[in-house]
This record gives C-alpha cells, sequence and structure tokens, in this order.
C-alpha cells in the first residue's frame, strides 16, 4: 500500500496515528464495525437466532420427540381468522392408495383457537428451573386432531418446527465450542512453538504436518466414527466438539507460531528480554495481545465450517444421533428427491443452516475489517 | 531442481508411512469390529453359530492380534495391491476402489478445471471493478455458495431438472447404456447423469477462489511493480492480466494441492443424493461397518493423493515464481 | 478552502517564469482524494514549470503533495484532479497538450507515459515486477513505443543496460529482479525510463531506499546520462544535499503548494521563506561550532483532512505576523530585484 499510492497514505496514516492517541482502539473498532452494513445485520440476525435458542423450550408448542402417527408427514398448518382471533382447522388423515402417501384435508367446520402464554408439556427452562408455560398453543380436544404445525410434521408426525428449536441447541453451539477449543489449543500451542523453538518447534511442526497431511473430511470422518455408538448424548456432544478441534487447530497453531516468531524478535521484545522480564510477562503482555486480533478473527471465520461440519457428520450418521436432535440429523429425512419434491417442508433446516453460515461469515469479514482498522 | 524433487519424494515417503499408520490406528479405535457385525448377521440368518466357526473367523481376520500385528499384515497386503476381501460383498476390494478412485477422480479434475475458468476471470474482474454493483452482486453470489452446502445444492438442482426435462435420477449411465460399449450416446448419457455433480463441485470451490483471487489481485494492484507496468504506457488490461494476475495467482496454485483431495471427498455428500458409485459413500459404508481394512486403505490412499497434489503444486509454482525456481 | 479564489487569482496573474522553452508547465493544479474518513486535499494550487534540459528539484516533508504532482503528471495519482493544467511540450514538436483533457488510460496518454514522460520510484526493491527478467521489463517499454522488431529491442535494451554502468548486460538482462542488489535494480529502473530517451523524467526519490555510496553513484550516472540526452528531470526528493549535487532550480513545497522556487544557488545561500530557512538549518553541516544544537521545525504538519486558515505554515512559523499570516493567503511574488526567484510569504509582500 505504502509506496503505490506515494503520497497519501503517509498523510492519512498520520492523520490515523493522532486518532490512535485520541480515541480507544475497541472504539476504532466498533465505529468501523457499524460501518459495515451487513456485518451489523448478520450480527441482528445472529442474536435473533441465539435469543430463539435460549428460549426454544418456551417457543416450542410441542415435545420435539411427541410422535403421533395420526400427523405423519402432515404438512404446514393453514392459520385462518376465526371469532376468537387466529385459530386453525382439525385435519382429516386419508391414504392415498395409488401413491402411497398421507392426504390431509382440512375440516372447515370448527376453528380451535391458538391461544398464547399457554401452559403445556414440562420443560426445564436453561435446564435448571421447571415450567410448563409456552408461547403458544392451541385449544383443541384430542379427538379433533388440531395441532398445530408452523413448518409441517415429519415421517412420524412430530412437529418439525420443535424440532428444529431443539436441533439448534447443538447445531448453533457444537460449532461454536469446537472453535473456542481449537483456538485455544491452537494459540497455546502456536506461542510456544514460536516462542520457545528449538526442539519443542520441531515437535510440533512435524506433528503439525502429519496432521496435515490427511485430508480433512476423510479424518473428520474417520474420527467421528471412532466415537462409540453407545455412549450417551451429552459424551457424543463433548466428543464430536473435540474431533473438530482435534483437527482445526494446526493451522492457527502455524500462523500464530509465525507472529509471535515476528514479534520475538521485535525490539520491544528484546527490550524486555534486557529489562530481566519473565517468560510469562513477555508472551501475556508483548506476544499474545499483539496476536490476540488475529486469532479471534481466524476463529470467527472458522465458526460457520465447524458449523457446517456438525451438519455434515450428522447427516451422514457419524456425528450427532438420534434421538438426539441437530440440523444434520433433522436432513436426513430430506436425503432423498422424492422425499423432498412430495414434503418440501423438510428442507426448512437447511435454509436455517444458510442464513446462520452466511451470518456468520459476514460477520467473521466484519469484525475482520474492523480489528485491522489500518489494512 | 531435480534434488528438490528427490527430497520432497523422500519426505513424502517417509510422511506416509507414518500417516499409513496413525490413520490405521484411528480406523480401528472403535471397539467391537466389522467380525462383531458379521457374526451377528449370520447369526441372524441361520440362527446358532459354532464357537469353533466364529474362532476360525477370528484368526483368519487376526481380531485378537495386537495393533501393530494388525497393522504389519494390513500395510504387506496392501502393498502387494491386495485390499482384502469386502466383509460386505465377498469380494476383491481393490477392483472397487480403483474404479471407484477413477470416477471420483474424474469428476473432481472436470470441477477443478471448470472452477478455475471461471473463478479467476471473475475474481479478477470483482477486484478490478470494486465498489461497483457488478462486483457486489459477484459479492453476494460468492457468500451463497459458500454458504449453501454442496448437497442442497445438488438437491435443488436435481428437483428442478427433473421436474424441467427428463433428469435420470442417480448413477453413472441409464441402464441400456450400462455394459453397452463406449459410443457417443452413451458419453452424452453419461455427462446427463454427472453434470449437476460437476457443477456442484465447482461452484462451491469457484466461490472460495474467486474470494481469494479478488484479495490477492488487490494486494498486487498496490505493490509498485505495477505503477512502474502503468508507468511504462502499458495498456490497463495489459498491466493487470500480464503483470498483477501473474503474481496473484500463487496462492491459488499453492492451493492446488489440497484442492484436488478436497473435491476428491468433498463429493461424499453431493454422491449420496446423487447416488453416484464414488470413493466417498464406499469409504462412509465402510466407516459405519467398522471394515477397518477397507476404510483404512481408503483412507491412506487419500492422504496419498493429498500428498502428490502437494508435491504437484509446489513443482507448478516453481514453474510459475522464479523466486522459487532459483532457490 | 477559504483562500481557493486567492490561489487562482495568482496562478492566472501573478508571477511566473515563463519561457517559450518549457517542457512542461503545471498551472493552478488541485487534487483532492475522497476517502471515507473525509477530504484530503493533496494540492492546492500548484503551478511550476521545467524548461528543458534542466534538473528542477522538489523538496518538502512526507506528506506535502510531492509525490503526487509527480503522478498527476502521469496520469497514475489515485486521486481526482479538480482543477488546473498541465501543458507539455515534447522535442522538437509545437503543440503543447494539456495532459489533464486527455483520458487517463487512452490511447494518447499511454502514448506519453514511458514514451516522452517516464518515471523512477522510491522503492527499487518493489518497483520491478518479480516474475520476468530485467531485460524483457525494459524490452517492454521499447516494443510498444520505438520498434515492432524483438531482437533489435532486445539489443537496445542491452544497450541501455550498459550505459547505465551495468557490469555484463547479457547476463543482467536475463536475470530476475530478486537475483539483483538495490542499486542495480535502481540502474535497471533508469534504463527502462530513459529507454525510449523521454523528454521529461520524473525521479521520486530515486536514492532514498539506497545506502549513501550507491546513492551518490546512482546521482551522478543520472546527472551524465541528462547531460547526453538533454531529458529534463524533476527531481522528488526531502533531501537538500541531494538536491544541491543534482539541481539546477528548487522548488520548495508545504501542504499542497508551492511556497518558493529559484536557481539552486539562491535558495541555499538567500533563502527567503521562513521554511525554506529552518528546512536548511536542519541540515547537519560540517564546520558548525561544536556543540551548537541541529534546529528542526517545531511542530507538525498538520492534519491533512483540515484546512488551515491564512498561510499554511503560520502555526509553525516563528516569523508569523498575528492578524495577517492566519487570515490572508499570501500571493506569490517575486523577490525584489530577482527575475528568477518568487516565494509564496507576507514578509515580502
Amino acid at each position: 500500500m505504502a509506496t503505490a499510492a506515494g503520497e497519501l497514505p503517509k498523510a492519512a496514516r498520520g492523520k490515523k496515528q493522532e486518532d490512535v492517541g485520541q480515541i480507544p482502539q475497541w472504539k476504532l473498532m466498533v465505529r468501523r464495525f457499524s460501518q459495515s452494513k451487513l456485518s451489523v445485520g448478520a450480527l441482528i440476525v445472529l442474536g435473533f437466532m441465539y435469543t430463539m435458542m435460549i428460549f426454544s423450550d418456551f417457543i416450542a408448542p410441542y415435545p420435539h420427540d411427541a410422535l403421533d402417527s395420526n400427523n405423519a408427514f402432515a404438512p404446514p398448518t393453514q392459520i385462518v381468522w376465526g371469532p376468537e382471533g387466529p385459530g386453525i382447522y382439525g385435519l382429516k388423515q386419508e391414504l392415498d392408495i395409488e401413491r402411497f402417501q398421507w392426504i390431509y384435508t382440512p375440516d372447515p367446520s370448527t376453528i380451535y383457537p391458538i391461544r398464547f402464554f399457554v401452559q403445556g408439556h414440562e420443560y426445564y427452562f436453561l435446564g435448571l428451573f421447571p415450567s410448563r408455560l409456552h408461547l403458544f398453543g392451541v385449544e383443541a380436544p384430542p379427538e379433533a386432531n388440531a395441532k398445530i404445525f408452523l413448518w409441517g410434521a415429519d415421517k412420524e408426525g412430530r412437529d418439525l418446527f420443535s424440532r428444529v428449536l431443539k436441533g439448534s441447541q447443538i447445531s448453533l453451539t457444537l460449532g461454536f465450542f469446537g472453535v473456542f477449543l481449537f483456538v485455544v489449543i491452537g494459540s497455546i500451542v502456536g506461542t510456544a512453538s514460536g516462542y520457545f523453538g528449538g526442539a519443542l518447534d520441531n515437535l510440533i511442526q512435524r506433528l503439525i504436518e502429519l496432521i496435515r497431511s490427511f485430508p480433512d473430511l476423510p479424518l473428520y470422518m474417520a474420527l467421528a466414527a471412532a466415537v462409540p455408538l453407545t455412549v450417551p448424548v451429552t459424551v457424543r456432544y463433548f466428543m464430536i466438539t473435540i474431533v473438530i478441534a482435534v483437527v482445526g487447530w494446526t493451522g492457527l497453531a502455524r500462523e500464530v507460531r509465525g507472529k509471535v516468531l515476528a514479534f520475538r524478535s521485535a525490539d520491544y521484545t528484546a527490550a524486555a528480554i534486557a529489562a530481566g522480564a519473565s517468560h510469562w510477562h513477555i508472551i501475556t503482555y508483548h506476544l499474545l495481545p499483539n496476536a490476540m486480533s488475529h486469532i479471534v478473527v481466524v476463529g470467527m471465520l472458522a465458526i460457520p465450517g465447524a458449523i457446517g461440519l456438525e451438519t455434515a457428520l450428522s447427516f451422514l450418521g457419524l456425528g450427532i444421533l438420534p434421538p438426539a436432535v441437530s440440523w444434520g440429523v433433522l436432513l436426513r429425512d430430506a436425503q432423498t428427491v422424492q422425499a423432498v419434491v412430495t414434503y418440501p417442508w423438510l428442507l426448512i433446516p437447511v435454509i436455517l443452516l444458510i442464513v446462520t453460515v452466511m451470518a456468520f461469515n459476514l460477520l467473521g469479514d466484519g469484525v475482520r475489517d474492523a480489528v485491522d482498522p489500518y489494512a | 531442481m531435480l534434488s528438490f524433487i528427490a527430497r520432497r519424494l523422500v519426505n513424502m515417503l517417509f510422511l506416509l508411512i507414518v500417516v499409513s499408520f496413525v490413520g490405521f490406528w484411528i480406523i480401528q479405535l472403535p471397539p467391537g469390529s466389522i467380525l462383531d457385525v458379521q457374526i451377528q448377521r449370520l447369526r441372524m440368518q441361520g440362527g446358532s453359530l459354532p464357537e469353533s466357526m466364529i474362532q476360525a473367523m477370528r484368526e483368519r481376520y487376526g481380531v485378537d492380534d495386537p495393533f501393530y500385528i494388525q497393522y504389519w499384515k494390513w500395510i504387506q497386503r496392501s502393498l502387494q495391491g491386495d485390499f482384502g476381501t469386502s466383509f460386505e460383498t465377498d469380494q476383491k476390494v481393490a477392483e472397487r476402489i480403483y474404479n471407484r478412485l477413477g470416477i471420483s477422480f474424474g469428476l473432481s479434475l472436470t470441477a477443478l478445471l471448470f472452477t478455475w475458468l471461471v473463478a479467476i476471470p471473475i475474481g479478477v474482474y470483482s477486484a478490478t471493478h470494486r465498489y461497483t454493483w457488478p462486483d457486489y452482486l459477484i459479492t453476494f453470489i460468492q457468500f451463497l455458495g459458500l454458504s449453501i452446502p454442496g448437497f442442497l445444492l445438488a438437491l435443488v438442482l436435481l428437483i428442478m431438472a427433473s421436474r424441467l426435462w427428463d433428469q435420470p435420477i442417480g448413477g453413472l449411465f441409464s441402464p441400456q447404456y450400462a455394459d453397452a460399449p463406449w459410443s457417443l450416446a452413451k458419453v452424452l448419457d453419461f455427462i446427463r447423469h454427472v453434470w449437476i455433480a460437476i457443477v456442484v463441485l465447482a461452484i462451491g470451490a469457484t466461490a472460495g477462489l474467486t474470494r481469494i483471487m479478488r484479495a490477492n489481485l488487490l494486494d498486487v494492484l498496490n505493490m509498485q511493480y505495477i505503477q512502474t507496468a502503468r508507468a511504462k504506457g502499458l495498456k490497463e488490461s495489459t498491466v493487470i492480466w500480464k503483470h498483477a494476475v501473474r503474481n496473484a495467482i500463487h496462492p491459488l496454485v499453492m492451493a492446488l494441492g489440497t484442492t484436488l483431495p478436497a473435491l476428491v471427498v468433498g463429493e461424499t455428500l453431493i454422491a449420496i443424493i446423487l447416488s453416484l458409485p464414488t470413493i466417498g459413500p464406499l469409504y462412509l459404508d465402510a466407516l459405519r461397518s467398522q471394515d477397518m481394512y477397507l476404510a483404512g486403505t481408503i483412507l491412506v490412499m487419500l492422504s496419498a493423493l493429498l500428498l502428490i497434489g502437494n508435491l504437484l503444486a509446489d513443482l507448478l509454482l516453481a514453474w510459475v515464481d522464479p523466486r522459487v525456481r532459483l532457490e | 478552502m477559504a483562500n481557493g479564489a486567492i490561489g487562482t487569482a495568482t496562478a492566472t496573474t501573478g508571477a511566473r517564469v515563463v519561457s517559450e522553452d518549457d517542457v512542461i508547465r503545471v498551472e493552478d493544479l488541485k487534487l483532492s482524494f475522497y476517502t471515507t474518513l473525509g477530504v484530503v486535499r493533496a494540492l492546492n494550487g500548484v503551478s511550476f514549470n521545467i524548461p528543458r534540459g534542466k534538473v528542477i528539484g522538489v523538496v518538502g516533508e512526507s506528506g506535502c503533495g510531492k509525490s503526487q504532482t509527480g503522478l498527476a503528471i502521469m496520469r497514475l495519482t489515485p486521486g481526482r484532479i479538480e482543477g488546473g493544467r498541465i501543458l507539455f511540450r515534447e522535442f522538437n514538436a509545437g503543440e503543447e497538450i494539456d495532459i489533464v483533457q486527455l483520458d487517463k488510460n487512452g490511447p494518447e496518454m499511454r502514448k506519453i507515459r514511458g514514451n516522452h514522460i517516464s518515471m523512477i520510484f522510491q522503492e527499487p526493491m518493489t518497483s520491478l515486477n518479480p516474475c520476468y527478467t530485467v531485460g524483457y521489463q525494459i524490452e517492454e517499454a521499447i516494443l510498444l513505443h520505438q520498434t515492432q522488431d524483438k531482437a533489435e529491442a532486445r539489443r537496445r535494451a542491452v544497450d541501455i543496460l550498459r550505459k547505465v554502468g551495468m557490469p555484463n548486460p547479457e547476463r543482467i538482462a536475463d536475470s530476475y529482479p530478486h537475483q539483483l542488489s538495490g542499486g542495480m535494480r535502481q540502474r535497471a529502473m533508469i534504463a527502462m525510463a530513459l529507454s525510449c530517451t523521454p523528454t521529461l523524467l520524473i525521479a521520486d526519490e530515486p536514492t532514498t531506499a539506497l545506502d549513501v555510496t550507491t546513492e551518490a553513484q546512482i546521482l551522478d550516472l543520472m546527472r551524465e546520462l541528462q547531460h547526453e540526452i538533454g531529458t529534463s528531470i524533476m527531481f522528488i526528493t526531502h533531501n537538500m544535499g541531494v538536491v544541491a549535487q543534482m539541481c539546477d532550480e528548487v522548488a520548495v513545497m508545504y501542504l499542497g503548494r508551492i511556497i518558493e522556487r529559484a536557481a539552486v544557488d539562491d535558495i541555499f545561500y538567500d533563502p527567503k521563506h521562513p521554511y525554506t530557512i529552518s528546512l536548511l538549518r536542519s541540515i547537519p553541516r560540517l564546520g558548525v561550532a561544536r556543540g551548537q544544537k541541529l534546529e528542526s521545525i517545531k511542530g507538525t504538519v498538520p492534519d491533512p483532512y483540515s484546512t488551515v486558515p491564512g498561510c499554511p505554515f503560520h502555526p509553525r512559523c516563528p516569523a508569523a505576523i498575528p492578524g495577517l499570516c492566519d487570515a490572508v493567503m499570501p500571493d506569490e511574488v517575486f523577490v525584489a530585484g530577482s527575475r528568477t526567484h518568487t516565494v509564496r510569504c507576507h514578509l515580502y509582500t
């Protein structure tokens, strides 16, 4: 940049350096970030999705695993306006013998009203507080077969809306934790490798080279397949998190090592060493803060990949397994063209997945531009 | 240069040995083995199974041997080109692997070619027309391409194609061509079957490469030598294509080594949806049925592919960049 | 831009050393950058001329607009030219061309660039393309402007490499830039710039990145070639020592304006503008009494996003007249008794 545009960058840099003196750096970052409307939009979308996730049990009208053979593959419920506000019709289930499909016809004789803040099945809010309160529900006798399926039902008659909400608890968090873990591992190993050098560095570099000699996806698949099938869901969740981290840290460790090597030979580090500073002090005061923005950006940009990876593994039957629910598990129902053509609502989890991944990508881009305002 | 290649080859061979060892170790990690699956199936089919027969099978598959002996047996046989007999179908594995690897390779190579032909011009356009609406449009499409999982795209394309015209669903050939000798009709039929896979594979990779190309070119365009080229009075198009792109293409070449194996396995999900007989679904089946010899073989083969890809990329880089060449 | 109007008036009516023999005349050039942080007025009405066969030094601190002036003449500046004229007259051609009116990437401008006006940049390490041989990069310019014959272009490239003092020019022509040292690369750049015997050579701090011995060699070489070819040189630098060695005339720039213009001897022995005086005092010299402190100019260059009312130098000027210098922009006037020495300062009006 410096030379090509001639005099301007010099002048501009002079100005910005003054800015740094006057405005704290984080404010500069926030200012820069908020200039990118797309990134701010992405942040809002993600905020909304994570809020939905936290309140998922409250928002979901039915338990995610409530089987209902009377509503297998029921389409999204049509909402009508009745005397008591919004409501729905009951459904009549028939079997189309020729095509061997369930056919549902609404029964317009009665409108069953949708009520808000109703009592329903019991759940533990945030896994801690028992509650029966739900955002909405339909008041109808069981024999009427009037259930509200905002996004339709799957082959077992389970409410897809409730299942997607439940699935978000895994899909939106697993990739996040996986990345967090690999950022921690990558930073520590990379710093150690770059700072201490010598045999340790050599060993770590060989290890990274070895891990990188495997193609990513097959290695992820092999590691995920190594998790025993019989372990409980929570253990499986953490094992898959570790699988994501175990392969992912290598790239970051290399980059952090490079940064640390560069900062280590900088004059201010030499000055600190000459002043008798301890290794710990040098690493935490002089090296890590300089590498931090880079680490954060790499982490942010890795999240969408990790979320996609969890979905892919679960879709392949190697990640999260039923009866636990993640978006990848839900997509297993959408594997065949026939299913998707007949029951297109089964693709709703994909739309959410795309929105999430896109939002994280945009957010990551925004953060990258923001933490490096002089780029 | 020759010594450079030789050194790289030796290093690669050494890495491959370690990779095969670690790979095999990972594959045999899960408790139980294909034998348990097999015994269970035999029991379900034929009721009782004599203990002596189980014992015979255990010995044949070497299940009770310590890990390193299993590894040794496996590597010995693999080196002789004998990848064993598939537990599932009781047929020689080698032929199946080669067949499928060939198809995977062909598809990926085509997709790769497609990717480069599309990504470079678009990336260049995007970088040279920064902050114009086509650039924003390209960026938006890139984001879509990066964010939409390939298998969904495959699904959507398949649905659209089967609705709009008579898109065949699944497989490589229509039944009437499956065993027919190669002819123009058979080639066309083949293309009709695989075009979705190639397009889907290419789109994801193209989005990524376009983004890299744009970023690199923007960096290079800020270099002094671009100003020098302009100061000579060269046309802007010459400045860009001859002086800038040549320098910006480095990271793309370096990425080549990883792109090819990524494409080869990236099609796993797509192949499942399009029911294509490629290496991905075979690997997945082997993992799920704990067929460790088969899964291990495929994993090591793919690693070898990655290492060879990296070597080729390095050679290509040396050809493109005189600085690398002369070191 | 409270003083824009005054600046314009000066340019058209004020003092000017006008000569029929000028290769380039810049009149009231204005250049701005529109950035996300605001507008930077890089040039605020720059006027000067370069006579045929002379070396003009353009000096000033970083950010004063000297490099942008050079780039504007080449039409390679990323900024926007908002006013003024750049009149160029090539060797043995009567017509003056206003470069500002040309399409910046059009065929007329490209025919001038590298052929009639060429440029050398500050960083020899990065100004040659690492992917092509030095010879190829020189031939490229020759093939573009001089001849279509590849063998002839090659011959001329080797010739010019020999001329810039390269030992074994054939071998150098086949080398890649990274195989050469910084000084060699700058010689190669000079060879490239002179390969089409340009009317004007713009040298943007060509020796700043080099060590002192190499710098001296390169300067000698440039001076020598300048005599031989008769090219005019616009020599951009911040180093007054280099100016003394190289230039016939000097223009001193401050914040996008030329504030003093004179023959090189006048600048060194009879500087008028307080900025020029301070600039000269800040050079270390032999023969100065021991223990005497080297002077520096107080303060820093003001923020480029803002505009300073009155004379742009008044906040740092030791002789500033309150009420005048901080309110009114001084005109450019001749120093009493001279036809070549102009200054833009209230002390001399």
